[in-house]
């Protein structure tokens, strides 16, 4: 049972589907967040992610199924507690920089003008916050809208690619305000490409391929339906021999200067490997438990 | 309501084309009066029989109590200025995708249609404001004898407003469904200027009684011309009172039509995708 387990479920969404004529975008999905989580939402293109994220925050209508948010019913207030950034940075291109964050205030309810200096700050803008947005290069207007995100402190954050458009620094501040928001306390929906992102910053992961979820749960859940051991001695030859007699492994596969050793979730003995090996008088160089990348998982479900 | 109309303030105050706009509107309401004006003017100034006769039968339509009636008719033909306005503030909110974002911070679907509803009751009021100070105007400047006279009549005020308020609620629809702004203000301008227009006459050489539902000829109706206005015929006086006798009809459906309007607008925008 993981720690988020017995937590406050923040977002449930039931069994939605969203149709476009012959296409289905979204396919019966299921889903809980629960509070203080940081939830990747992960897919490959058209794979119904911003779709989904469109339909929580009301933009889309789904066609069958319900969501419901902090176990309320459905209504604008509890969007008001949820600071989101869905697609592109959406502002009025006349008005400043501040003077949008003036609206989003003003509907959301969320903040101060203490608040909108504060999160100009925080992303970089207060020197630009007189200049028109449409002068606002596309870094400054997806840092804007993420700034627009983070006013007042919503319990929610919710962001649909934010790093688009932002430089290499950008990206890793970005990714640094998200794990300090999640060590806050926030609970973080995210969709990204940037598999390695989330990975780094996800306590918990869905994938989504043509409008299904393929998966979901913690990221030790969805990565840890086999060990892999990385394992190397000075013959690899014999090393595999040797590992074929021991037995009880899935798959080998060899590296240029490691074997790696795929086992069934739970049953990979370390400590056994390493008896084993010496008592066949091999000495191990290298011995490592190594958990599935998130992007060899998401190829795994995502490849037909 | 106070804190939509607050928003929606935000997002006017700021906003160059739409006091450009409203610049001109201020402008144009005295000037096209001026040029009526300037036409009664030419036709009574001389002191030959047929002048004088004009301007015994014509009276003085700008002053008090008539320029309530006078400056409200000829202004109101001129609704595709403030038009222009209204279509350019809900398809703004399409082009920076504001509706969409409007909603993620917070508002309900019903929250956003009732803002934009908002600022057509705005935009109307000022128009009507403009036309009110363009009325006393030309009471007090064309006629100064007759201003204990400008109480009468005032019921034209309200009468005008609810005609703007019509006319730019189906500017409001058609940027609602077009989307585009000069998709929609042209389509506007073409019904308005052409298509409705020989729609009614083609009605009424035909005497087929429907011309006075279309969209726009339905609130047109509230304000009647004039007596002076193309009225010299033998059934002058006729074809007026009949005129002035349909208008609690058509103030009554235009009434209906304005509530379909809203009431259309209100139910497809809680079912809709927001796009």
């Amino acid at each position: 049972m993981s720690e988020f387990s017995y937590m406050e479920t923040v977002l449930s969404i039931n069994n939605i589907s969203k149709h476009y004529q012959s296409v289905t975008a979204l396919n019966n999905v299921s889903l809980s967040i629960p509070k203080g989580s940081v939830f990747g939402i992960l897919g490959p293109n058209g794979s119904g992610k911003t779709t989904l994220m469109s339909i929580i925050l009301d933009i889309l209508k789904s066609n069958t199924g319900n969501y419901s948010w902090f176990g309320k019913p459905n209504d604008s207030s509890q969007r008001k507690r949820i600071g989101a950034l869905l697609e592109t940075p959406n502002f009025y291109h006349y008005l400043s920089g501040e003077n949008n964050l003036k609206i989003t205030q003003a509907i959301s309810g969320r903040g101060n003008a203490k608040d909108i200096e504060e999160v100009l700050s925080a992303v970089n803008l207060s020197e630009r916050k007189k200049s028109k947005f449409s002068t606002y290069s596309l870094g400054m207007k997806q840092r804007l809208a993420i700034g627009a995100a983070l006013l007042g402190n919503p319990e929610v954050l919710l962001l649909d690619e934010p790093t688009n458009g932002l430089d290499p620094v950008g990206i890793a501040e970005i990714r640094t305000l998200i794990q300090t928001l999640a060590k806050q306390g926030f609970t973080i929906i995210i969709s990204s490409h940037l598999l390695d992102e989330i990975e780094k910053i996800c306590t918990h992961v869905a994938i989504l391929k043509k409008g299904v979820l393929l998966t979901s749960g913690t990221v030790n859940e969805v990565l840890r339906n086999e060990d892999i051991v990385e394992i190397s001695a000075a013959n690899l030859s014999e090393l595999k021999n040797c590992i074929v007699e021991m037995g009880n492994y899935l798959s080998i596969k060899e590296e240029p200067n490691l074997l790696q050793v795929h086992f069934p979730s739970g049953s990979a003995d370390l400590e056994a490997i390493n008896q084993f090996c010496f008592s066949k008088g091999i000495t191990l160089n290298l011995l490592l438990n190594k958990r599935k990348s998130l992007e060899t998982k998401f190829f795994e479900l995502t490849n037909d | 309501m106070l804190l939509l109309l607050k928003i929606e303030w935000l997002k006017i105050k700021r906003y160059r084309a739409f006091w450009w706009m409203l610049a001109i509107i201020l402008l144009s309401y005295p000037g096209i009066n001026t040029g009526f004006y300037f036409i009664y003017k030419n036709i009574t100034k001389g002191k030959d029989m047929a002048n004088q006769l004009a301007k015994t039968f014509l009276g003085n339509p700008f002053s008090f109590p008539e320029t309530w009636h006078t400056t409200a008719y000829f202004s109101s033909h001129f609704i595709f200025l403030p038009a222009i306005l209204v279509i350019m503030l809900v398809t703004n909110e399409y082009s920076f995708k504001t509706n969409r974002q409007n909603i993620i911070d917070g508002w309900s679907r019903t929250e956003f249609i009732s803002s934009k509803l908002i600022d057509v009751i705005i935009v109307s009021f000022i128009v009507t404001l403009v036309e009110i100070g363009v009325a006393i105007g030309f009471g007090f400047n064309t006629d100064a004898e007759n201003w204990n006279k400008c109480l009468e009549q005032l019921y034209y005020i309200p009468l005008f407003y609810f005609q703007t308020f019509a006319q730019l609620s189906i500017a409001f629809i058609l940027g609602y469904f077009i989307k585009k702004a000069f998709m929609a203000l042209g389509i506007f301008l073409f019904y308005y200027l052409i298509v409705e227009n020989i729609l009614v006459g083609y009605l009424t050489v035909k005497n087929i009684p429907i011309a006075r539902f279309l969209p726009f000829e339905v609130s047109d109706k509230i304000l009647v011309s004039p007596a002076f206005v193309g009225n010299f015929g033998a059934d002058a006086k006729t074809k007026y009172e009949a005129a002035l006798q349909i208008v609690p009809e058509q103030i009554l459906f235009t009434l209906i039509m304005t509530t379909l309007i809203w009431g259309v607008c209100y139910k497809v925008h809680q079912k809709r995708d927001i796009l």
